[in-house]
C-alpha cells in the first residue's frame, strides 16, 4: 500500500463514508451510515454513487415488507485507495505534530536573569 | 483541496464517526438472550444422549442449533446495520475470544459426559451452566474486539 492522496475521497463527506467503510465491517447498512457520518440522506445517495460510479463502493440494494434497505461495502480497488489516502492523512498528521514539536523546542526558555521581578518582590519583603 | 489544517480536522472527525459507528455494533438484548438459550440448549444435548430413548437422533438439535445461531447473526446485523465477517475464518477481530468459545464447548461436552457416564447429575448440571456463563463471556468480549476494531479502523488509519 502506497500513501498517496486520492482527489476522489479527499472530501470531506466522501472520506467519511469511505473511512467508515473501512473501519472493518462487511457490509454497513444505509441509515448506520448515515448516522456515524451525520450527513442527510440525499448527500449520501449522491456521494455514494459518485463512489459506486468509480468502482470504490459495492451497492447491495433489499427490502423487509416495504422497507427498502440498502447497504454499502468498499471494493478491493476502494479499500485499496481508502488506506492509501487514509496512510497518507496519517503520515500529514504525523509531520505536523513533529513540527510543531520542534518549534516548541526551539522557543528560548525565560531564565532567573530576564525576570527580576518575579525573583525581587520575596526578597525585598523579607527585609 | 484543502489546507492541511483542514486534513488533520477530517482525520480527527473521522475518529469520531468510527466511534459513533462502533457504539451501534451494541446487541439488542433479544440477541444476547437467543445466544444464552442457544448455548443452554447445546449444552443440554449430552443429557439427551443418556436419557432419551435410544434411535432418537440428536443431530436435527445441532442442525436447529446451526441455524438459529446464522438467525441471530443475520438478525444482529440487521439491527445494528453493521454486518461484520464473522463467519470468514480469516476475520481477526475476536477471533481469541471465538477459539475460546470453541474450546469451552468441547471441554464442557466432555465433561458433562464423563460427569453422566458416572451418575454425577448435578455435577454435570452444574458444568454446564457453567459452560453456558462462560460461552455469555466469550460472546460479548468477541463482540468487545469488534467494537474496538470498528473504533480503531481495522488497521487503516
Amino acid at each position: 500500500m502506497t500513501a498517496k492522496p486520492d482527489p476522489l475521497i479527499h472530501p470531506i463527506t466522501r472520506l467519511s463514508i469511505c473511512g467508515l467503510l473501512a473501519a472493518g465491517a462487511d457490509w454497513v447498512e444505509f441509515a448506520a451510515l448515515r448516522d456515524a457520518a451525520g450527513i442527510s440522506d440525499s448527500v449520501l445517495s449522491k456521494q455514494s454513487r459518485v463512489l459506486e460510479d468509480a468502482g470504490y463502493v459495492e451497492v447491495r440494494k433489499g427490502a423487509i415488507g416495504r422497507r427498502p434497505r440498502t447497504w454499502f461495502r468498499l471494493t478491493a480497488e476502494g479499500r485499496q485507495a481508502v488506506e492509501g489516502h487514509l496512510a497518507w492523512l496519517a503520515q500529514l498528521e504525523e509531520a505536523v505534530s513533529a513540527s510543531t514539536r520542534d518549534a516548541q523546542q526551539a522557543r528560548p526558555v525565560p531564565s532567573d536573569r530576564d525576570q527580576p521581578r518575579r525573583v525581587l518582590p520575596p526578597l525585598l519583603g523579607s527585609t | 483541496m484543502r489546507d492541511a489544517s483542514g486534513d488533520l480536522r477530517a482525520l480527527e472527525l473521522l475518529r469520531v464517526q468510527r466511534s459513533r459507528l462502533a457504539d451501534r455494533m451494541r446487541p439488542p438484548r433479544w440477541y444476547l438472550t437467543g445466544v444464552a438459550i442457544l448455548w443452554a440448549l447445546t449444552f443440554a444435548c449430552p443429557f439427551s444422549w443418556r436419557y432419551l430413548p435410544r434411535g432418537v437422533p440428536t443431530w436435527p438439535i445441532l442442525a436447529a442449533a446451526l441455524a438459529v445461531a446464522c438467525l441471530l447473526q443475520w438478525g444482529l446485523a440487521r439491527a445494528t446495520g453493521i454486518a461484520v465477517g464473522i463467519q470468514n475464518l480469516r476475520y481477526r477481530p475476536g477471533r481469541p475470544a471465538r477459539i475460546a468459545m470453541l474450546v469451552v464447548w468441547l471441554a464442557g461436552s466432555e465433561t458433562e459426559v464423563f460427569l453422566i457416564r458416572r451418575g454425577l447429575l448435578v455435577a454435570a448440571i452444574a458444568v454446564a451452566a457453567l459452560a453456558v456463563v462462560a460461552e455469555m463471556a466469550c460472546q460479548q468480549a468477541a463482540l468487545r474486539a469488534i467494537r474496538h476494531d470498528l473504533r480503531a479502523g481495522g488497521g487503516a488509519a
